[in-house]
């Protein structure tokens, strides 16, 4: 995969250049009469294209005069490359519905997004939607240049049949009645001598993004609620950080996750694996891939001394107006229609990912969706105790960093957790420091 | 005021064929040469990502650079991979060559054999090693659990990882380095072989006291260029192992790479570039120090 990286590049770079040869913001109605087009990007896959598409219908026959044209993210590495290679080329649409707020400094710094608390009814928009509080974690020096859109709450999937099967009758809450599972489904069922039914499993490659699954989360929970940066500083060298970094070392050690790199399907699905860390969308990919398991959702394992709530990353998605846009008024038009309850209600069917709305669980409009959907209801009531990513710049870099030291530590067993930990944490320094 | 004038006289006076003639190479060196090595200076004290606009940094790249553990990982990687790769790569082209320059059947099609991997492309044999090296089915375990030996880690130990590469870089490139010694080889005046021979001297003594001296110059060559090949390693970590596992193959160049186009650090890659152009000079230079000698034949 990384050796097509910079083919991928240059398409993506070709593309967007294309894209921005083309006469984009006005097209001609039935009428005759000339109409502003916007150009929305939404994330590329199915459930969300289709989700766009039908918002799109419908506003392109509510508004003659406004026309949208819907184009998915162009396919790459990752969203935050194509978004980085359009503004770099000034073809960035005029509204994106996946930004991922890691990446908010970058465009920001590179003057490419519209700050979008001008709009003289941004607040009151917002405050009905969105609780103050929550809101003011996407702000940028008091400025917002991102609509919290959506939330998926990282929890643990947990096969039903499997924990049955093993003996397991409960679902584990802390590390020790994790290991306890663990031990029981963890085990050779063909008889050949090699394990081949785990607890769990997570990709052994350092790649950055895979400690938004693990050690992140992880770290949320046990510290309840703590980010790895406080005020631009360093704030994850301690115990908690420390004890999740124990907890994914035993997880290997004793061989509850395997140390293979598993191609041809994802190993929950196939039943190879007894416990996932995903996000809601992952409820969806179950149904259509595998309609007859069995599986439940449970909040992440915390260590045994854990007191409160179980806090976990809510893994946001947002929405944003490029600065490139010739209509900017008409792109907040369009981006209210976006975020209104009943397209809410459709992100919730279409797409199964939470709007991030503090009437979520209240609203009437709602409460047949979850009635019908009661694995949804437990990350819709996870909501409330999710974080965002730090407002960081290099956020890439520091996950990195901690990927590193999760491959020497977790996967190998070549550092002690403190140790990881605190290299982890003089790198994240160094890249701090330098990006002051 | 005169040789100014002087100057202007003979330029207008001159045959402009000339002009034309270099202004290819003037207009290449000028655009892919000049304005890259200027334009990264002026990076090495700034910050910036191609999208932003650039930022003055003054000296803080080479503050982070000097802090930074993973760069001094990066420079002991390739100085691991050298210190394996060199001695293999002289000792595996030297026994060749001394094999294909024997009275030997089919030798044309055996030195075109050897230099074949030469020709291809570097990804294409790095992915082919891959597959090769593979752990659970890769060709060279398969071997080894035919005959009853348990599997090699090849990529997937950090301990292995980098050895596997050198090995594999070895057999890329042999080839050009059967070439030179070739060339040496047949360089040799075959009289001294002739005169120690009726001194009496057995073929092992003809190699260390009259092949390997006057070869001195041609292994001066192959080193130097094997150490500045060597230091540019990057397409075989990049394809194979991706720096991993555990860094144990992230090269220098690899990780300016990183540096510059993963994390869109340009200033910081051009500093890491500058820095690392310097250790090479200097490494090259001791070499030439230790290695370079009167032929004493």
């Amino acid at each position: 995969m990384k050796c097509v990286r910079p083919y991928c590049a240059f398409v993506v770079v070709m593309l967007t250049f294309a894209g921005g040869c083309a006469n984009k913001n006005q097209t001609t109605t039935d009428s005759g009469t000339r109409a502003v087009q916007l150009t929305y990007w939404p994330a590329p896959n199915p459930e969300e294209i289709q989700l766009a598409d039908t918002l799109v219908r419908r506003w392109n026959l509510l508004h003659p005069d406004i026309q949208v044209l819907m184009q998915p993210i162009p396919v790459s590495q990752s969203t935050e490359e194509v978004l980085l290679a359009a503004i770099a080329g000034k073809t960035t649409p005029d509204i994106c519905s996946n930004i991922w707020p890691g990446a908010l400094h970058d465009y920001t710094q590179a003057g490419g997004l519209v700050e979008l608390s001008k709009f003289p009814d941004f607040d009151s928009v917002m405050a009905a939607r969105t609780p103050r509080d929550l809101l003011e974690t996407f702000s940028t020096d008091g400025k917002y240049f991102q609509v919290p859109w959506k939330a998926n709450p990282v929890m643990m999937f947990y096969n039903v049949g499997m924990f049955k099967e093993a003996g397991v009758d409960s679902v584990p809450r802390t590390y020790s009645e994790y290991f306890a599972a663990a031990k029981r489904v963890t085990r050779d069922t063909s008889g050949d001598g090699q394990i081949d039914v785990w607890m769990g499993e997570r990709d052994i490659r350092p790649i950055w993004w895979q400690r938004l699954f693990d050690f992140f989360p992880f770290y949320i929970a046990a510290s309840n609620g703590q980010t790895l940066l406080r005020n631009g500083t360093v704030a994850f060298d301690n115990r908690y950080a420390a004890e999740v970094m124990g907890f994914f070392q035993e997880c290997y050690a004793k061989q509850y996750f395997p140390h293979t790199f598993f191609q041809g399907g994802d190993p929950f699905l196939l039943q190879k694996k007894a416990t996932n860390f995903s996000g809601p969308w992952f409820i969806a990919t179950i149904h259509k891939l595998a309609p007859y398991l069995r599986f439940g959702v449970a909040p992440l394992p915390v260590p045994d001394d854990h007191v409160g709530p179980v806090y976990t990353y809510g893994n946001y998605k947002n929405i944003a107006i490029f600065s490139t846009t010739q209509h900017p008024k008409e792109a907040w038009e369009f981006v209210k229609y976006l975020i209104s309850a009943r397209h809410d209600l459709l992100l919730l069917k279409i797409a199964n990912q939470l709007p991030v709305r503090g009437d979520l669980l209240t609203n009437k409009l709602f409460a047949g969706y979850f009635r019908e959907n009661p694995l949804m209801l437990k990350f819709a009531e996870e909501v409330p105790y999710t974080r965002g990513d730090d407002p960081a710049p290099d956020l890439k870099e520091i996950l990195d960093g901690i990927s590193q030291e999760y491959e020497a530590c977790a996967v190998y067993s070549k550092k002690t957790p403190d140790e990881a930990i605190h290299d982890a944490a003089e790198r994240t320094k160094l890249i701090v420091d330098w990006n002051k | 005021m005169k040789s100014t004038f002087n100057i202007r006289q003979a330029l207008r006076q001159s045959d402009k064929t000339g002009f034309w003639f270099v202004s290819p190479y003037a207009i290449f060196f000028l655009l892919f040469v000049a304005y890259p090595l200027l334009f990264s200076f002026i990076l090495v004290f700034n910050r910036w990502n191609i999208v932003t606009p650039m930022e003055w940094v003054g000296l803080r790249n080479f503050d982070r650079l000097f802090r930074d553990p993973l760069f001094f990982k990066s420079i002991v990687n390739t100085l691991v991979f050298l210190l394996i790769h060199i001695p293999l790569q002289i000792s595996v082209a030297l026994g060749l060559s001394l094999l294909l320059n024997s009275k030997i059947k089919f030798r044309g099609f055996f030195r075109a054999v050897y230099f074949l991997p030469v020709v291809v492309s570097g990804v294409v044999v790095t992915i082919l090693w891959q597959q090769m090296y593979s752990f659970d089915d890769g060709v060279l375990n398969r071997l080894l659990v035919s005959v009853g030996l348990s599997r090699v880690p090849w990529i997937v130990d950090p301990s292995y990882a980098m050895p596997s590469i050198a090995i594999m870089a070895t057999w890329k490139n042999v080839g050009i380095y059967i070439v030179l010694f070739l060339v040496g080889l047949q360089g040799i005046p075959h009289e001294l072989y002739e005169s120690s021979d009726i001194d009496g001297a057995s073929t092992r003594q003809q190699f260390w006291k009259i092949t390997l001296p006057l070869l001195n110059p041609t292994i001066i060559v192959i080193v130097v260029l094997s150490t500045i090949g060597g230091f540019s390693l990057f397409i075989e970590p990049y394809v194979l192992t991706g720096g991993g596992p555990m860094q144990s193959t992230l090269s220098a160049m690899l990780y300016i790479y990183n540096q510059a186009f993963y994390f869109g650090h340009m200033g910081y890659a051009a500093a890491l570039g500058f820095v690392f152009a310097l250790i090479i000079l200097l490494v090259v230079l001791l070499q030439r120090k230790l290695i370079e000698s009167e032929p004493t034949a």
